[in-house]
C-alpha cells in the first residue's frame, strides 16, 4: 500500500514538473524598473475617475479619462498639458472612452458607450466618427479598443460582438474575425475582445480578453498563432506567459507585445511569436505596484505607461539598466 | 387683499418650478458578482441604462454593488433587470428595491 501511495505521489510530481516546464516559461530579459505615478481620484487636471486607454505621440501622452468623459495629455514627465471632451454622445463628447491609438497625427478613441469610433487631431479638434450601435458590418456593441493599420484602414475589437471588425477610413466595412455574438477558445473565435494592436508589417494581435490569451493574425486575417497558459484556451493563471483578463496591447520600438494583465496586477511583454519576454508589477499601491493595470503604451525610446486603474494613477516604467 | 393673493401666487409657482429638482425616483441596490473590470462595470451600466425609465445606473466597482434610480413614477421590473445584467454578460444575484429616498449611497 505504501508503495502505490509512494508511486502514485511520485508520478504526480513528474507530471507536475513536466506541466511546468512545458507551460511555464522563464524570464528572458531582466524586468523594468518603476520611474514615476500621477495621478489620483477625481475630475481635475491631473486627476482620473477611471484611466482606461492610453496612447504616445510626438512627445505626449494621451490618457482616456473614461467615467470623466475626457481625453487628458501629458507631457511624458507627467506634467499636466491640456484636457478635451465631456460626457455626452455629440461629436467631440465621449461617453466611456477606452484603448487609444494614434495614427497619422490623429487620436483614435473607442467609445463604448456610444458604440463608436471617434477620431480627433492631437490639440483635440473633432474631426470626424465611425460607426453606430449594432451588430452588423461597421456597427459595434461597446468597442474597447482600436489600431490603424499603416494604410489607415482600422481593427476594432467589438467587445460585447465577440469579434474584431476590419473597416477602411471611411469606416466601410472589409472582413471581420470571429462570429459576431458567439464566444469561442478556437484558433480565430473570441471571448470578449478587449483591444488590438498592429505591428509595421501588418500582424495584428488581438487581446482576447476574457479568453485570457493573445491571437495572432495576418494583416488578410488569416490566424497566425495565439499563446496565454496551457495551449491557450481559456486557461487563466498567475504563472509567467499566463494572464488573468488581458485588457490592452501594445507594441514596442522593437516589435515587442507588452499585454495589460489585469487580474494579475502587471504587464507581461512578449517577443511577436508569444515567446515570454519579462514581466514588472505586484499588487498595492505604492511605487511600483498596480492595482488592476488596465492599459498599456510604449513610447519610441521604450519607456512603458501603465493605466493604473484602481489607484486612478499613470505609471511610467523603463527597461533595466 | 390683493397682495395676499398674489404672494400666494408666487409661492404655488416657485413650489411648482422647485418640485422636479426635489423629485426622487425608486432606487434598486443589485448584487452583481464580478464587477472589478471597467469593460464588466460599464458593461452593466450600459445594458441596464438601456431599460425604459432608468434615470442612471451607478457601479461601485469596489464592493460590486449596482445601484439604479429611476425616473420619477417609474419602477425597475427585476426581470427586465436580470435580462440586462445577463446580457452584459453576468447574473443577477441580489434585487433590492431601497427606502423612499436612498440613493444607495
Amino acid at each position: 500500500m505504501v508503495k502505490i501511495v509512494a508511486g502514485i505521489t511520485a508520478a504526480a510530481a513528474v507530471f507536475m514538473l513536466a506541466g511546468w516546464l512545458a507551460f511555464v516559461p522563464s524570464q528572458k530579459e531582466p524586468a523594468y524598473r518603476f520611474v514615476a505615478a500621477w495621478g489620483e481620484k477625481g475630475s481635475s487636471p491631473g486627476q482620473f475617475n477611471d484611466p482606461t486607454g492610453l496612447a504616445v505621440a510626438n512627445g505626449e501622452l494621451f490618457v482616456a479619462d473614461a467615467r470623466n468623459g475626457r481625453i487628458q495629455v501629458f507631457d511624458l514627465d507627467g506634467n499636466f498639458r491640456r484636457a478635451f471632451g465631456k460626457t455626452g454622445k455629440q461629436p467631440g463628447e465621449l461617453g466611456r472612452p477606452m484603448n487609444l491609438a494614434v495614427h497619422d497625427g490623429e487620436l483614435y478613441v473607442a467609445e463604448y458607450f456610444n458604440d463608436r469610433v471617434q477620431i480627433f487631431a492631437l490639440d483635440g479638434t473633432p474631426n470626424r466618427i465611425i460607426g453606430e450601435t449594432g451588430s452588423g458590418p461597421g456597427q459595434f456593441n461597446a468597442p474597447g479598443g482600436v489600431a490603424v493599420t499603416r494604410d489607415g484602414n482600422l481593427a476594432i475589437a467589438d467587445f460585447y460582438n465577440h469579434r474584431v471588425q476590419f473597416l477602411r477610413p471611411d469606416g466601410s466595412f472589409i472582413l471581420q474575425l470571429g462570429t459576431t455574438g458567439k464566444t469561442g477558445v478556437g484558433p480565430g473565435r473570441f471571448n470578449y475582445p478587449t483591444d488590438v494592436a498592429i505591428t509595421r508589417n501588418g500582424t495584428v494581435f488581438v487581446a482576447d480578453g476574457y479568453a485570457d490569451r493573445i491571437q495572432a493574425f495576418t494583416s488578410d486575417g488569416r490566424f497566425s498563432h495565439k499563446w496565454g497558459g496551457p495551449l491557450a484556451v481559456n486557461i487563466s493563471g498567475p504563472f509567467d506567459g499566463w494572464f488573468a483578463v488581458a485588457t490592452s496591447i501594445a507594441i514596442g520600438p522593437k516589435g515587442n507585445i507588452f499585454v495589460a494583465d489585469f487580474y494579475n496586477d502587471r504587464i507581461q511583454k512578449f517577443a511577436p511569436d508569444g515567446t515570454f519576454l519579462t514581466a514588472f508589477g505586484e499588487t498595492g499601491s505604492k511605487a511600483g505596484q498596480f492595482r488592476h493595470p488596465v492599459a498599456v503604451t510604449v513610447g519610441e525610446n521604450g519607456d512603458v505607461f501603465v493605466a493604473d486603474f484602481l489607484n486612478n494613477r499613470i505609471q511610467k516604467w523603463r527597461p533595466a539598466d | 387683499m390683493n397682495h395676499i393673493l398674489r404672494a400666494a401666487l408666487s409661492l404655488m409657482i416657485v413650489i411648482g418650478a422647485l418640485a422636479p429638482a426635489f423629485a426622487m425616483g425608486q432606487g434598486y441596490r443589485l448584487g452583481v458578482d464580478g464587477l472589478a473590470c471597467p469593460f464588466c462595470a460599464y458593461g452593466v451600466e450600459k445594458k441596464l441604462s438601456e431599460i425604459d425609465g432608468v434615470e442612471r445606473v451607478e457601479t461601485s466597482i469596489k464592493d460590486g454593488a449596482v445601484i439604479v434610480i429611476m425616473n420619477d413614477g417609474a419602477a425597475l421590473d427585476e426581470t427586465a433587470a436580470r435580462q440586462a445584467v445577463q446580457d452584459a454578460g453576468f447574473t443577477l444575484r441580489g434585487f433590492t428595491k431601497l427606502p423612499a429616498g436612498d440613493t444607495g449611497k
